[in-house]
């Protein structure tokens, strides 16, 4: 059957006589109001389960509404999101970060700031005293944590970059970012001399000469 | 983890913060279900009371205690059932109407506004007192048409309010009733030509569409005005001939008096025991039951005729915008709480004459003496509370079933409107009104309660079996098959 055949047929079937209990109408208008008002109660009656993981609401007793009241509730980003940017912290506080620069190297946005401190401690040689992330500049391409050699920054926060009212303040400095679970990995033991202590108040173990000129 | 491991395995191991807790509310969602819907028929009931009480003691200067309808009794009943149940009524379902519209379109619903001091959305009421602030403080905007005929112009809301306003005064909402020594009754007007005064104050709505088309100087509004008069018009015919039904069966015109013969009378309660007034001994005499064609016609009509939605062509906000294109500020707001004046007025008419008024089925007599023994006397007072409150919720389901249709169905386009006024509702009426007398003359009550039934059968069967639609065929098993039998789908059924 050719195409323009099919065309016709299909404008035949449209345009064929409605049947007596179509014309009336009525049929049809109590049946779309039977499915509006089974809406109705089922919303009205029904458990709405607002924990944001559930998406799809379906299910005996439970109503149709999906919206999140998103302030109120909010729905976790997944698991690969990339957020925003955290350094992660050894189990006694300090940062993971040795200042090797190759984040800084690596991003395309240069967002990044590092300014290099020395330790006492000669296993692990250096850190950073300033490590700053401007989240404004932030491209969000997940560089930074593919080239970081320790583990040190991630971008497993599982949120955005904050709104900020003023420029300045969406720059995120050491403190700031040093959050979330410390990590420690059993190749970590071999850069220690002594046995790390146990979580300290931050920068307590920090203690050593800077390099350069400050 | 022995070495620095992938990112994509990384994100996989357990030293990612965990997704919050699952909430469990099981136990929180019945209590308010149950809390909630306990707290609205309370509420209900003591509004009931509260009406009731407040035309009583208004009703006390009035001499006669044994006479309804002094002076004092409709002072009391102007103050408390239009200015407060009606205007409240009506303010509420502003808010019900997009409430009740997100309920049914799987959606939340305004819930934004707060009142200070408390955090919760409260079902979205606070955004009534910021709708009508809004419409308190916008400006008064006059277009350089307009102002041409600014008499007419302001004339406009006022005459489209003011009809459906006053429309309110002759739905009886109790009966006449003994309450606590005087006899009262929660009804403005005891009128002779009862259903009269409505055909011909609805009549005068159709003035303000109109003036409001034509003085707004505007090619739309006067479009809206058009189509809003042509509408009314119309549709006033068939509104008149439905009721025709229902003035045969109760034999007259009276709302209260038709609201009386559909249930028990005053001293068959005084009696207790079984309902007398039962048709068959099981079937409430209610309107529904004895023309049932008719109340579904009436709603049809009156939905028409107060232009609500599938009827809206003079407004058709996505066509053109309406009669009331050139108003702002508190005139336009005027329209539209004219319109749910309207749906609270005509649902009370449909409560009045099809659904027994404010009559319970069944129970009322047996009702009546058990609240005699609980305050000895004050049986038929009492029971006329529990009667209020079933005229109010009766009166919310109608509303609400206006609603359903309203957000079920799209507009109908003007020439369908005329069809259906003229070429189905009008003949169906006719004939409604022929088998109507026909039934009563053979058989009185009990005839036209059969008809009626073999009707609400017939009606039910019709929806449920007959001329369904063929089920949908795709395009490819369409054509295969037309090529053989193109009378195939038609023949099937």
């Amino acid at each position: 059957m050719d195409h323009g055949h099919a065309e016709t047929e299909r404008a035949a079937h449209d345009e064929q006589e409605l049947t007596l209990g179509e014309k009336l109408y009525l049929r049809e208008a109590i049946k779309g109001m039977a499915i509006v008002a089974r809406h109705f109660w089922k919303n009205l009656f029904g458990f709405r389960d607002n924990t944001p993981e559930v998406l799809d609401r379906g299910g005996t007793g439970v109503n149709l509404v999906t919206t999140l009241n998103y302030p109120e509730e909010q729905k976790p980003y997944p698991p690969g999101y990339r957020g925003m940017h955290r350094l992660v912290p050894r189990v006694d506080g300090r940062p993971r970060c040795v200042a090797c620069y190759m984040c800084a190297t690596a991003c395309p946005a240069q967002c990044i700031y590092i300014e290099a401190g020395e330790y006492d401690d000669q296993a692990i040689e250096k850190f950073p005293i300033r490590f700053e992330i401007d989240e404004l500049r932030c491209i969000v391409c997940g560089f930074c944590v593919e080239a970081c050699p320790k583990d040190a920054i991630r971008m497993d926060t599982g949120t955005h970059a904050p709104a900020v009212l003023s420029r300045p303040l969406a720059v995120f400095d050491k403190e700031a970012l040093l959050s979330g679970a410390p990590v420690e990995l059993s190749s970590d033991s071999m850069t220690y001399r002594a046995p790390l202590q146990t979580v300290s108040p931050m920068g307590k173990n920090e203690g050593g000469k800077k390099m350069g000129g400050h | 983890m022995d070495a620095i491991q992938t990112p994509q395995s990384r994100l996989a191991s357990r030293d990612i913060p965990t997704a919050a807790p699952v909430k469990r509310t099981v136990g929180n969602w019945l209590g308010w279900q149950i809390g909630g819907w306990a707290a609205f028929f309370a509420f209900l009931l003591g509004l009931s009371g509260v009406l009731l009480g407040v035309v009583r003691l208004l009703a006390g200067f009035d001499e006669k205690k044994n006479v309804a309808g002094g002076l004092w009794e409709s002072v009391g009943n102007i103050l408390i059932l239009m200015l407060v149940f009606v205007m409240v009524l009506a303010t509420l379902l502003t808010m019900a109407d997009r409430k009740w519209s997100a309920l049914m379109q799987d959606r939340v619903g305004p819930n934004r506004a707060r009142l200070p001091g408390i955090d919760s959305p409260l079902a979205g009421l606070p955004h009534i007192i910021a709708d009508v602030l809004k419409m308190l403080f916008k400006e008064d905007f006059l277009s350089a048409g307009a102002a041409k005929q600014k008499l007419l112009f302001n004339l406009g809301p006022l005459l489209a309010f003011g009809p459906a306003f006053c429309l309110f005064a002759i739905i009886p909402m109790s009966p006449e009733v003994f309450f606590f020594g005087k006899r009262i009754s929660l009804q403005v007007l005891h009128l002779d030509w009862g259903i009269l005064y409505v055909f011909a104050l609805a009549s005068i709505g159709v003035f303000g569409t109109a003036l409001a088309g034509w003085s707004s100087d505007n090619k739309f509004a006067l479009l809206g005005g058009l189509r809003a008069s042509a509408q009314m018009v119309s549709y006033e015919v068939t509104l008149g001939l439905t009721l025709v039904g229902a003035f045969i069966a109760y034999g007259t015109v009276r709302l209260d008096l038709m609201s009386e013969l559909q249930g028990a009378t005053e001293a068959a309660m005084r009696m207790g025991g079984a309902d007398p007034s039962l048709l068959f001994g099981w079937l409430p005499p209610w309107g529904i039951f004895m023309q049932p064609l008719a109340c579904i016609f009436f709603l049809v009509a009156a939905m028409a005729e107060i232009k609500r939605t599938p009827f809206d062509t003079p407004e058709g906000e996505s066509e053109i915008i309406g009669y009331y294109l050139e108003y702002s500020g508190l005139k336009s707001g005027l329209f539209l709480i004219a319109e749910y004046v309207e749906t609270v007025v005509v649902a009370g008419i449909v409560t009045a004459i099809f659904l027994g008024g404010w009559h319970l089925p069944w129970i009322e007599p047996a009702l009546c003496s058990a609240l005699d023994n609980l305050w000895h006397g004050n049986g038929a007072a009492l029971l006329a509370i529990f009667q209020v409150f079933g005229f109010i919720v009766k009166l919310i389901f109608v509303i609400w079933v206006m609603f359903l249709a309203r957000w079920a169905l799209p507009r109908f386009r003007y020439d369908q409107v005329m069809h259906l006024g003229w070429k189905m509702l009008l003949p169906a009426s006719l004939a409604n009104v022929i088998i109507s007398a026909a039934a009563y003359l053979a058989g009185g009550h009990e005839m036209l309660a059969i008809v009626g039934l073999v009707e609400i059968v017939a009606f039910c069967g019709y929806v449920a079996f007959w001329g369904k639609t063929p089920a949908a065929e795709t395009p490819d098993a369409h054509g295969a098959h037309g090529a053989a039998d193109p009378h195939a789908a038609p023949a099937a059924h």
